[in-house]
């Protein structure tokens, strides 16, 4: 399933291909892409949206402060 | 105790946030730079090493983080060995200025990021996210998206039409610049369809939608612009792939310079090393990685908001180089609507006889008729008309025996016909009694700004400009004549046509343009370097076959489209140029132990913030004068 979510918070692009980069590594995730000026994540995935949501929220938390996802 | 807590927490996220660790970094940070210069070093020392911890805590933390994900190159890193080693080779003062002035720089480039970005959004705003439903006789504000599709809606004067629907009863003038970049307000009345991201700018309106509001006209325009991000243009993808070999390369040169010259005996150790930590300093691409995409991004948002949607950055390019430009005809360098095309009178001013004609043709309903009684304007009653079918009317107008209709009417009434001509629609003559009048040719009616929009295309450098079309070589050839194009190719069938554009493509120079609207014109809109579809006439599979759509359906939007694509492409190319220059220039400078800290500092948050701020130029790009 592909879903897209709003991500904000994200203030340099090498940041956004990181983190991106980290929500792929993640197990159920086969990718995810950021795209910086929209401020659009989308992400493809096997896990339920509530769950990736989650997942994807914790991942961010961990990279920098103040990142939200936002469906 | 819990309080206690809260507060703290409070204290420390308020010092965390960028302004007050760049204005207390600073408060440290001067006296200190000011005691260094009346040699008072101690203190200096202590000032200095306050800021550093002040302004670069948060990034060494980050940087430790970093290297947890396997990230070593990344820029905090870089930045914190940079003031770590410049400590550690006892030059505090440059140790703070590194830090604190890299925040100064993230700062202000942040700022101009999210400004940009503002201003994006702003430009794509056109989706509203409610709506006012008509439910069992109440009005309810709802979600757009909770709207079923045949519902009620009521729209008021200056709102935007949410979802796509048609009116079911009211007037109003409606403005669609947001849609076709067209500013001219145009009146709509019941059962006229609308598109959604349409402001009603007087009137009440009562309509049933059509679509769900996520598949409507302002949505999927803002799906469009979105995932035109995705296809990216090839200086973007010289950027993603420079910015990976860059900062690997400039780390690795950073070792070479400080490990060669002082083996072989030409600087001291601690020279070779504050040389390569001016190297560390300047080692992160960022400011290309960003202001190429914002420039590509700004450029494609300049160009939506005048109604030309470009699918991708990697049309740019292939635009902006494009010699060759092939028009299908109908719907494209016409309107597709019949008018009168050419008046040819017999002894008389062709005013006069297209009077005559709309007067003796007062009752009838026939589209070229309605054609005929448009471009006369005002039209005087006949005494007596009477319609023959199929064949044209017979009238009295002030007195005399005006028969007007086909060749068929000419010969049942003895005129004769004289001279030869041709139209698309058809051509209607006339007759006083048996005497023969003149003719009115009826036609596919040419846009009217299709010769300007041709004569632009060749000041911008187009060299051959060509008509492909399934008509008639009659009418192919007056719509050549009458735009000014260099060739026409007429009465081809849809697979003739994709193989002289396949012809066209082999032969021109730089890049070939296909401009067109129908289903038939999809393979060659897909084929040709560039394919551009008429978004409001155009059928379903020219749009999704084609790299950039006209919303309005004006050709004059053609050059356009090929201006914003050369401004744009101009500023990120600038940006490029600009950035590797005063970087290779810095690290040259550095490598000779000319440049400083200071420099290198400019070198890296300076010139991301100029790129960014040039690269927003691109969301402002004036029309032609």
């Amino acid at each position: 399933m592909k879903f897209k979510f709003n991500v904000t918070g994200l203030d340099c692009p090498n940041c956004a291909a990181k983190l991106a980069a980290r929500m792929e590594k993640l197990d159920g995730v086969d990718s995810a892409k950021i795209n910086f000026l929209a401020e659009k994540l989308t992400v493809e995935s096997e896990l339920p949206e509530e769950k990736l949501l989650v997942a994807l929220q914790e991942i961010a938390d961990d990279f920098e402060d103040g990142i939200k996802i936002l469906k | 105790m819990n309080k206690f807590k809260k507060k703290c927490k409070k204290i420390f996220a308020f010092l965390k946030k960028e302004p007050v660790r760049i204005a207390l970094g600073l408060l440290f940070f001067l006296p200190g730079f000011i005691l260094e210069k009346c040699e008072l070093t101690v203190l200096s020392r202590i000032l200095c090493l306050i800021a550093l911890v002040i302004a670069g805590l948060p990034v060494l933390v980050e940087a430790i983080k970093g290297i947890f994900h396997g990230e070593l190159l990344d820029e905090t890193f870089l930045m914190s060995i940079a003031s770590i080693g410049a400590i550690v080779l006892g030059e505090y003062t440059e140790a703070a200025a590194v830090m604190i002035f890299y925040l100064v720089g993230e700062y202000f480039e942040h700022r101009a990021v999210r400004r940009s970005r503002g201003a994006i959004k702003s430009l794509m705003d056109i989706r509203p996210d409610e709506a006012t439903v008509l439910r069992g006789g109440r009005e309810e504000r709802v979600d757009a998206e909770e709207v079923e599709v045949g519902e009620s809606i009521l729209i008021r004067s200056g709102e935007r039409v949410p979802i796509d629907c048609v009116i079911l009863s009211g007037n109003a003038d409606l403005d669609t610049s947001a849609l076709t970049g067209e500013s001219v307000p145009r009146a709509v009345r019941p059962g006229d369809p609308l598109d959604s991201g349409a402001v009603v700018l007087s009137g009440v309106l009562t309509c049933k939608t059509l679509r769900p509001a996520d598949e409507s006209a302002a949505a999927r325009i803002l799906e469009l612009v979105e995932n035109a991000n995705e296809r990216k243009s090839k200086e973007e993808n010289f950027i993603t792939k420079f910015s990976r070999v860059y900062t690997p390369s400039v780390v690795v040169g950073a070792l070479l310079v400080a490990i060669l010259p002082p083996i072989f005996g030409w600087t001291e150790w601690s020279e070779a090393i504050y040389r390569a930590l001016v190297f560390l300093v300047v080692s992160c691409p960022c400011a290309l990685v960003i202001s190429v995409p914002l420039a590509f991004f700004g450029g494609i948002g300049c160009a939506a908001s005048r109604g030309i949607l470009y699918k991708g950055g990697n049309t740019f390019s292939a635009i902006a180089h494009a010699k060759t430009f092939a028009f299908d005809k109908t719907g494209t360098l016409t309107t597709g609507r019949f008018a009168v095309s050419g008046v040819y009178p017999v002894g008389m001013d062709e005013k006069e006889l297209l009077a005559l004609a709309a007067s003796a043709e007062y009752v009838s309903l026939h589209p070229i008729a309605l054609c005929i009684k448009q471009a006369a304007g005002e039209v005087a009653r006949p005494d007596e008309s009477r319609e023959v079918p199929g064949k044209g009317s017979i009238a009295t107008v002030a007195g005399r025996q005006i028969a007007v209709g086909n060749r068929a009417l000419m010969r049942q009434i003895g005129a004769q016909i004289r001279g030869e001509h041709t139209a698309d629609a058809g051509i209607v003559y006339l007759a006083d009694g048996s005497e023969y009048l003149g003719c009115i040719a009826v036609s596919d009616e040419i846009k009217p700004e299709a010769k300007a929009a041709i004569a632009q295309l060749r000041q911008l450098g187009a060299e051959k400009t060509v008509i492909l079309s399934g008509d008639r070589k009659e009418n192919v050839e007056r719509v050549k004549k009458a735009v000014g194009l260099d060739a026409a190719e007429a009465e081809l069938l849809p697979n003739e046509k994709y193989e002289r554009l396949e012809r066209l493509i082999a032969e021109g120079n730089g890049k070939t343009v296909y401009v067109g609207d129908g289903i038939n014109d999809a393979p060659s809109l897909a084929r040709a370097d560039v394919g551009v579809a008429m978004g409001a006439i155009g059928s379903d599979s020219a749009i999704e076959a084609a790299d950039i759509v006209i919303m309005s359906d004006r050709l004059d939007k053609l050059p356009e489209a090929i201006r914003v694509a050369r401004k744009t492409l101009r500023i990120a190319k600038e940006n490029i140029v600009f950035a590797l220059a005063v970087k290779i220039g810095v690290l040259i400078l550095g490598a000779l132990g000319i440049a400083n800290m200071w420099l290198a500092v400019f070198a890296d948050v300076g010139v991301a913030v100029i790129a960014v701020l040039n690269a927003m130029r691109a969301m402002r790009i004036k029309k032609a004068g």
